[in-house]
């Protein structure tokens, strides 16, 4: 039994050597972000975000951040929160793979004084903060507007995103609401986008072997303007024949609506160009994480701040769609909302990533994770 | 026991050691893990974080648990996350306040994982269809329901039933989750030395010898289903507990964590060996690697590499011994060595070579050709009958799509990825194994070459060739793990998905650039002759593929391998060689479909080939391929996957909702499959 002994001694003596250590940083806030899956184009830009404002000049001395991944699981970002609190969280910034799973182990954390702050998705425990659009006025105001577009009678294709989330539940329902009131639309075919371009391809492939293109009027789709708009033009529609398209913040997709004119766009090519089309994009915008460090901060400095941040919902329609040349937030600011098709290679890329509140992230944090200046 | 008796019985002691070998090295694992955990971090272990802990992989090890059963008689159990998704959301929304009502909550738990285990039973057993195909569209069917009860996440569970799971069973000295394991352990253990158990094993080892030797082979699959389907309701209930609400997508990615376990446990794909022991160890071995990567403060776009890592160790570790193929491998090559020198090579031997004998099994060569392929129709069949009725079931609806080019054009160009897939996991699955690597070998290769490309033509020139070589080396690197480490391939395979991921996030910083070249454009989208470059490539690639597998040397081998590796050994066929070719043709192909994808799409997008893991097993089961190993046919495979996308094309039509689309392409798969099966005499 004496190598027990020995092995206990030795672990004791190094845990003792470890938690020695970090008192040097001691007088950050130690923060943790609990991403869900990273192998997505939205959350990789969404981290970049959440890393650039923790390393922005106003919170690199404040905060002390890790970011870590749980994978697609629910069970085990119930470990990781758990963990994080283990290790001395203060705050931890949480991007929730479902609202109501992590409930418990929330309402362990705020026992123990951690902040938890939920990012895009909600965190139905009411101990938790969240921060993140009003979903069903996405899906509302992107369907009012397509029927305003069409002059309330047509056929439409809708896709949605994955099914049994919350967030793809509550749009598809407030749309299909609107388009309930509108006598004249119906809704010829229902494709699952998963919030991805790629999908979208694939299912409008679909979809296109029953209803071609003459008996569609126009799109609602979460993800896949940009898809769409690029498959008409394969099939050899015009420019100002291009339908009706109600869909997603993409950078491609905020090229396309454009003026097919449109001075000074650099580094255009094939569907990734202006082209007119005539849309609506609406975003739930990737600094939402970048927003929650900032308020998570603010609450462990001893400052109030509500349950519920509530977004304000980036809509830009071919009217206010403006191109960005340099992508700081100044020029943001100034009300630019689309960015050069040289700097931005993946036209699915994200582009709503301004907000009055996030002096400290733009372009550069976005795609590189570095902060403003 | 005295020593007398001791020392005469040494020998059979020693052997039950080395029967426990496995989950006894699984447990040594996952406390070094532990140790290393709580090394790391601050302050002592103490009673609060062994309550979390045991809360934290309880679920995944209750469905283990139920997995492993399946898994020990030779099946193969796909419900098991769905089923925990069905039992969350009842609960969530039957469940009243009352002491009663939460009591009656558990039995309905189990209930419902009994009737899923019952329904897969009854076709796995019973009407002797292959178990994956029957749990795929259990799968599917279940996932529907689930969505029909609740299509988003809420509902609540009671605070009495949370309490009775997760808080302590004795304050202070037994955390309830721990309680919870307790219990279904000794209910193993009861039922491992029950008759039953017994026979488990032995329809698993040999379910022809079991039959043979009296044994009730049928009652012991079915109920070995049921039980699984009881864990899982047990599994459900303890999550609705864990998170005191319901999300109808909460078990989902449960599903491969689960099979993981049970392989990290020591039980073998194919049934016979293992336990559930060993599972409920490699389900908390996965969970504290979450714990490792925070400890150690690993980055984001590590974090998936260094998982792959540490489950790659965890099993090498376990493997390492004399008997393992590393050491085997040394031997050998020492072997051949000293043999060399001693010019006692085989090769240099003179043998005399008999002229293969004539087979007397086969039919005469006038016989009609359906009399000569019958054993082949009859799998191959099934898809082609179920994607015929589908196809008349769109000219029902739609009109004009069975005499429309332009249907049958997009029809193929939907296929062309599924029907590569179908070829690389195809190989994989005849020779016994599977390949998880898929998804992120199409996205890694995909991102790669679009950004190298940049929608240069001149540039696509050298970086598909590129790609294509990368994806094969990287398939090569999978069988050489298989072959040399003795690694389970779905371990190392999985391991492999995590390091591409890793390695694309970090190739593109997270934004994936690039674009595809006009070329790859044209491909999948332009027109040649009045049908899409790729139709005409896949007509070239479908005869190509039946070949390479029904006439050549290497397929020959393949279905060798698959049907027994020792005797393919014994024959002269080089397992390790054929098995590293298997493994890098798959790599080939995904990286094949990575290329024609981001054609598709125009651009690479992480996570885009997420939605072909499942689909790629799955054209190949429904198309008659044996998911053991040695039995299938490519033109099967086709089928499958004209059948799913003819499907899938259909579906995507209409306006129903996502729940019953999913429920009927979970019958459809079990009626096409279930019509033509093979009838007993």
């Amino acid at each position: 039994m004496k190598w027990i002994r020995t092995v206990c001694g030795l672990a004791a003596a190094l845990s003792l050597a470890t938690a020695a250590h970090p008192a040097a940083a001691e007088q950050k806030f130690k923060i943790f972000l609990s991403m869900s899956y990273i192998g997505n184009d939205w959350q990789a830009e969404a981290a970049n975000m959440v890393k650039a404002m923790a390393a922005s000049k106003d919170y690199r001395d404040k905060v002390d951040l890790q970011v870590q991944v749980a994978g697609p699981d629910a069970q085990r970002q119930i470990q990781q929160i758990n963990a994080m609190v283990q290790q001395g969280a203060q705050a931890i910034v949480v991007y929730p793979i479902s609202p109501t799973a992590l409930n418990q182990v929330v309402r362990n954390a705020c026992a123990r004084h951690v902040v938890i702050i939920a990012y895009d998705a909600e965190i139905t425990e009411p101990c938790a903060y969240n921060v993140h659009i009003d979903q069903p006025e996405a899906g509302r105001v992107t369907a009012e507007w397509l029927a305003k577009q069409l002059g309330g009678k047509g056929n439409i294709v809708v896709l949605t995103g994955v099914p049994g989330t919350s967030v793809d539940t509550q749009r598809t329902a407030a749309a299909k609401e609107v388009f309930a009131r509108n006598a004249g639309i119906h809704i010829v075919a229902e494709g699952v986008g998963m919030w991805s371009q790629a999908v979208a391809r694939t299912e409008i492939t679909k979809i296109l072997t029953t209803h071609p293109w003459n008996e569609i009027d126009g799109f609602w789709v979460q993800v896949g303007c940009y898809t769409i708009a690029a498959m008409e033009k394969e099939a050899g529609i015009a420019d100002d024949k291009l339908k009706p398209c109600a869909g997603e913040g993409a950078n491609g997709h905020r090229t396309q609506m454009l003026a097919a004119n449109a001075p000074g766009v650099q580094g255009a090519n094939g569907s990734y160009r202006p082209m007119g089309e005539p849309s609506i994009s609406y975003a739930s915008p990737p600094y939402s994480g970048g927003l929650a460090l900032k308020l998570a901060v603010e609450k462990l400095e001893g400052r109030d701040i509500p349950k519920l941040t509530t977004l304000p919902l980036p809509v830009v329609t071919n009217e206010t769609v403006k191109l960005c040349q340099q992508g700081t937030w100044a020029e943001m600011q100034a009300g630019c909302n689309v960015f050069q098709p040289a700097t931005i290679g993946n036209p699915g890329w994200f582009a709503s990533i301004y907000s009055p509140q996030t002096p400290q992230i733009g372009l550069q944090a976005a795609l590189n994770g570095k902060p403003e200046q | 026991m005295s020593a007398s008796a001791v020392a005469g019985r040494a020998p059979p002691r020693r052997l039950r050691l080395g029967r426990h070998r496995g989950p006894l090295i699984a447990a040594a694992v996952f406390l070094a893990l532990l140790l290393t955990v709580d090394l790391i971090s601050p302050g002592p272990f103490s009673y609060f974080e062994f309550g979390f802990l045991s809360a934290g992989g309880a679920a995944l090890a209750l469905a283990a648990m139920g997995q492993t059963l399946v898994i020990l008689t030779g099946g193969f159990d796909l419900s098991a996350g769905a089923a925990v998704s069905l039992v969350n959301v009842v609960l969530a929304v039957t469940m009243g306040p009352s002491p009663l009502s939460q009591i009656a909550s558990f039995g309905v738990a189990l209930a419902i994982g009994a009737a899923i285990g019952a329904f897969n039973g009854l076709f796995v057993a019973v009407v002797r269809m292959q178990a994956i195909v029957v749990t795929l569209s259990a799968m599917f069917i279940v996932q529907g329901i689930t969505l029909l009860v609740m299509d988003k996440p809420g509902g609540s569970i009671a605070a009495g039933f949370v309490a009775t799971f997760t808080a302590d069973a004795i304050p202070g000295v037994l955390p309830a989750p721990v309680a919870v394991i307790l219990v279904a352990v000794a209910f193993w253990l009861l039922l491992k030395n029950s008759r039953f158990g017994v026979g488990l094993y032995a329809v698993g080892s040999d379910g022809e010898a079991a039959f043979a030797a009296g044994l009730a082979a049928r009652r012991i699959r079915f109920g070995a289903y049921v039980l699984a389907g009881m864990f899982y309701g047990a599994a459900g209930a303890f999550v609705s507990a864990q998170t005191g609400s319901a999300d109808p997508l909460v078990g989902r990615p449960m599903l491969l964590e689960v099979f993981t376990a049970v392989v990290l446990g020591g039980t073998r794909l194919g049934g016979g060996r293992g336990g559930a022991i060993g599972s409920v160890i490699g389900a908390y071995t996965l969970m504290i690697v979450v714990n490792i990567l925070l400890v150690l403060n690993v980055s984001a776009y590590f974090s998936s590499v260094a998982e792959g890592t540490i489950l790659l160790l965890a099993v090498l570790v376990a493997s390492l011994n004399r008997a393992s193929p590393v050491a085997a491998y040394v031997r050998l090559v020492r072997t051949r060595l000293s043999a060399r020198g001693g010019g006692k090579l085989p090769t240099r031997a003179t043998v005399r070579r008999a002229a293969p004998p004539s087979s007397p099994a086969r039919p005469p060569a006038g016989a009609h050709w359906f009399t000569r392929n019958r054993a082949a129709l009859r799998l191959v069949m099934p898809a082609y009958a179920g994607f015929a009725i589908v196809l008349a079931i769109s000219q029902v609806l739609y009109g004009g799509t069975l005499d429309n080019v332009g249907y049958y054009n997009s029809l193929l160009v939907l296929s062309s990825f599924l029907a590569v897939l179908a070829l690389g996991q195809g190989a994989v699955i005849l020779t016994g194994g599977l390949d998880l690597s898929v998804p992120w070998m199409i996205g890694f290769v995909g991102i790669l070459t679009a950004g190298l490309i940049h929608g240069a033509d001149a540039i696509a020139a050298w970086a598909i060739p590129l790609g294509l070589l990368i994806g094969l080396a990287l398939g090569i690197v999978n069988g050489l793990g298989i072959v040399l480490l003795g690694l389970p391939p779905i371990v190392m395979t999985l391991a492999m998905n995590g390091i591409l991921q890793g390695a694309a996030l970090l190739y593109c910083n997270g934004t994936p650039a690039g674009f595809a070249a006009p070329a790859q454009r044209w491909f999948m989208t332009g027109r040649l002759a009045g049908l899409t470059p790729v139709v005409w490539f896949l007509a070239l690639f479908v005869p190509a593929a039946a070949l390479l597998l029904g006439r050549t040397v290497f397929g020959r081998r393949i279905y060798a391998v698959g049907n027994n590796p020792l005797a393919a050994k014994l024959s002269a066929v080089p397992v390790g060689g054929t098995l590293i070719g298997v493994y890098g043709l798959s790599g080939l192909c995904s990286a094949l479909v990575g290329i024609l994808l981001s054609g598709f799409s125009g651009q690479a997008s992480l996570g885009m080939g997420d939605e072909y893991l499942l689909p790629s097993i799955a054209v190949v089961v429904v198309g008659g391929t044996l998911i053991t190993g040695g039995r299938g046919y490519y033109p099967g495979m086709l089928g499958g996957v004209l059948l799913l996308t003819a499907l899938s094309t259909l579906l995507a039509g209409t306006t129903l909702p996502d729940a019953v689309r999913d429920i009927i392409f979970g019958l459809v798969v079990l009626g096409a499959v279930l019509a033509l099966r093979e009838r007993r005499a």
